[in-house]
């Protein structure tokens, strides 16, 4: 086959021929438009004024683009390079396609890891005793593991306030935490009380010296439970959770605070907490000075 | 035929009688909660004739004639409010030195607003305590006044009296922890550990409720559980319920602790110990228990959970003073003011105590100038119970 024959019957002449009929339907089609515009008015207004309206502008603009394109596509050489790049772009978007996928399972690959450390944190919290374990070891696996997320870094105009609502949320996870883990060791003394006074139950049937009188059933249980609670109360275990909830609680509450008075209540036309906090202290030092003047007289 | 182990017959016999007394309760249980209820508290007449910010003294009207040329002046704590004292007429401690023939003036603290988060302990002693003593002397027209500290009131009032001793004639403290160095009290050792510069740097004063929920928990069986089913018990018992209401309303009444405060009094007073060794700074002075030199009256409960014996008994060995007394009761922290066992020994032998040294002086003095030579009086310390104090009155 010749090259003449090959130049006429390839795809360039047809994509050649397209061009030409496109811009041959379009051209008249945005004419039209333009037409219909000023027709109802739209336009007029603009006219008045000796000036096109941004539609019009805006239709002319894109012919004039779109007819110079046009022109240039349908030049033979530029045919040419058109269908030569095509040959390439298989390639280029299989590259793509690669990279994303890498990523991808690069990603599953890291969740993966992370469950895997999971799997290994609760193994050191002693998983056999969940029942006993369960919050602390909640808590343990928030505090390794799960809060990392929180600490990825925020980015643009707007990181400093994402980063204070982020904190709050974290805060409040951990809050929430360790306030069960207390409220569970809190618990703990009724139900070693009611356990303790089963057997103790079964020991009175046995000896045949059951009350007779319901309330000293209570009152038995009442003992039981209050001897339990001294135990619970005076044990370093409770102290540390005791001081480890109250230092949550008033991290949680800081991280509020300050989302509310930076993030949120600034916009507002009202003084901050902190803003009085340092007038309430000026107010402080000077009525302390005017006291000590005064009692030097 | 042999006796059964278990006599359900009779189990099931009271179960029915309880069932029914209940019942009766439950009916009845309406009457007493919908009809109009007593449940004031701190209805003895007074005149406030000091204030300075929050802070008000309260003088009480006198109900019989003034025994004592110099008044006595009550120091709360910073911890609930001072209406403990006169929680209801024939239950009042305040009512009680009144018949006694004492001046009474007590200080009320008020309710610390977010204001007062900066006060110390320095601004409370020898600030507000120190104007109000001052305003007092000057009404009285007097050198000295007895002054009389309750809980941590007490400590301010010891510290007030090592600091300002030329103004104190006789120093009374009840249930007053001085030295903290104890695992006696549960709060002993749940303040060891705690972060008090975090806990007031986030809440600025620290919250009553915060507080009172700490307490609920030194006995939740108790307090929680067993206070309530007593309460449900006697529901139809009109005065029952109006004396537990009034109880109620005093012990969930909590004002916020100034921060400052707390934070001083949680370091240098539970963490360090520093009162009772005389280590204390307060307002840049050091406080120096030895210049505790006038007669001291140390008040406490035996079954004081909250500020155990131990936290109480060492004051009297550290002061200067050689006129010194240790009285131990047998109740708890409250029960001192509020039981009627210890209501009929409580005021009066504070009331002696007071009289005796105003009467002494008076003897003295007629002593020194008949044989015009100075006589020393040394008291023994002494601790006694209720028990002992009842046959000694």
């Amino acid at each position: 086959m010749s090259e003449k024959q090959q130049k006429t019957t390839g795809p360039q002449p047809l994509l050649s021929d397209w061009i030409k009929t496109a811009t041959a339907i379009w051209g008249p089609i945005v004419s039209m438009w333009t037409d219909i515009g000023e027709a109802t008015g739209e336009i007029l207004t603009s006219k008045k004024e000796g000036k096109k309206s941004r539609v019009q502008k805006s239709f002319e603009t894109t012919q004039k683009t779109w007819e110079a394109l046009s022109s240039v596509m349908i030049e033979p050489e530029t045919m040419e390079t058109l269908f030569k790049g095509s040959g390439a772009l298989p390639e280029i978007l299989l590259k793509m396609a690669q990279m994303n996928l890498d990523n991808f399972v690069r990603f599953q690959q890291q969740w993966v890891e992370k469950a895997g450390k999971i799997g290994k944190t609760t193994h050191a919290y002693k998983f056999e005793d969940l029942d006993e374990d369960v919050f602390k070891a909640w808590t343990e696996l928030y505090e390794n593991e799960f809060r990392k997320f929180f600490n990825i870094p925020q980015l643009g105009l707007t990181r400093s306030y994402q980063e204070k609502v982020i904190r709050t949320v974290d805060q409040f996870n951990i809050f929430q935490a360790t306030m069960a883990e207390f409220m569970h060791l809190l618990f703990q003394p009724v139900e070693k009380s009611f356990h303790v006074m089963q057997e103790k139950l079964t020991d009175l049937a046995d000896e045949g010296n059951l009350p007779e009188d319901s309330k000293a059933y209570y009152q038995m249980w009442v003992k039981i439970l209050e001897g339990h609670y001294m135990t619970l109360l005076q044990s370093l275990e409770y102290t540390q959770s005791m001081n480890k909830t109250l230092a949550s609680l008033t991290e949680f509450s800081a991280a509020k605070k300050e989302t509310l008075q930076d993030a949120l209540l600034f916009l507002l036309p009202v003084p901050t907490q902190k803003e009085m906090d340092e007038l309430y202290k000026e107010i402080y030092v000077l009525k302390k000075r005017i006291r000590k003047l005064e009692k030097g007289k | 035929m042999t006796q059964p182990k278990i006599a359900v017959d009779l189990i099931l016999s009271k179960l029915a009688e309880d069932a029914e007394k209940t019942r009766e309760r439950v009916q009845k249980a309406p009457d007493v909660l919908l009809e109009p209820l007593e449940t004031e508290i701190a209805t003895t007449p007074y005149d406030v004739v000091y204030e300075e910010d929050r802070v008000k003294l309260k003088h009480y009207k006198p109900t019989t004639e003034i025994q004592l040329k110099r008044p006595l002046l009550m120091v709360y704590a910073l911890i609930n409010r001072e209406t403990m004292l006169d929680l209801q007429p024939g239950r009042s401690v305040v009512q009680n030195f009144l018949q006694e023939g004492i001046d009474f003036y007590m200080i009320d603290w008020g309710y610390p607003t977010r204001k007062d988060r900066y006060l110390t302990i320095d601004d409370h002693v020898n600030g507000y305590m120190d104007n109000i003593v001052d305003f007092i002397l000057e009404r009285h027209d007097l050198d000295k006044i007895n002054l009389m500290g309750i809980c941590m009131g007490g400590t301010f009032s010891v510290i007030y009296s090592a600091l300002h001793p030329e103004k104190i004639k006789n120093l009374v403290t009840t249930v007053t922890p001085t030295n903290f160095d104890t695992d006696q009290g549960l709060l002993h050792i749940w303040m060891k550990d705690l972060d008090a510069d975090r806990i007031v740097d986030t809440f600025g004063n620290i919250p009553g409720d915060i507080m009172n929920l700490g307490f609920l928990l030194l006995n939740p069986a108790r307090l929680m559980i067993d206070k309530y089913v007593g309460f449900l018990e006697n529901i139809d018992n009109k005065t029952f319920v109006e004396n537990f209401i009034r109880m109620e309303k005093w012990i969930f009444d909590s004002p916020d602790v100034p921060g400052e405060t707390f934070r001083q009094f949680i370091r240098d007073c539970y963490q360090k110990n520093l009162l009772i060794q005389s280590k204390m700074e307060v307002g840049g002075k050091r406080v120096d228990l030895k210049k505790i030199t006038m007669p001291l009256l140390n008040y406490y409960g035996k079954y004081d959970h909250l500020v155990p014996p131990e936290a109480c008994e060492l004051l009297t060995s550290k002061v200067g003073s050689k006129d010194t007394e240790d009285v131990c009761l047998d109740t708890g922290h409250i029960g001192i003011y509020v039981s009627s066992k210890c209501q009929k020994v409580f005021a009066p032998k504070i009331a002696r105590f007071l009289k005796d040294r105003e009467e002494e002086k008076k003897k003295r003095k007629t002593k020194e100038s008949s044989a015009k030579k100075p006589v020393a009086k040394k008291t023994k310390t002494r601790t006694v119970s209720t028990s002992k104090l009842k046959k000694n009155e």
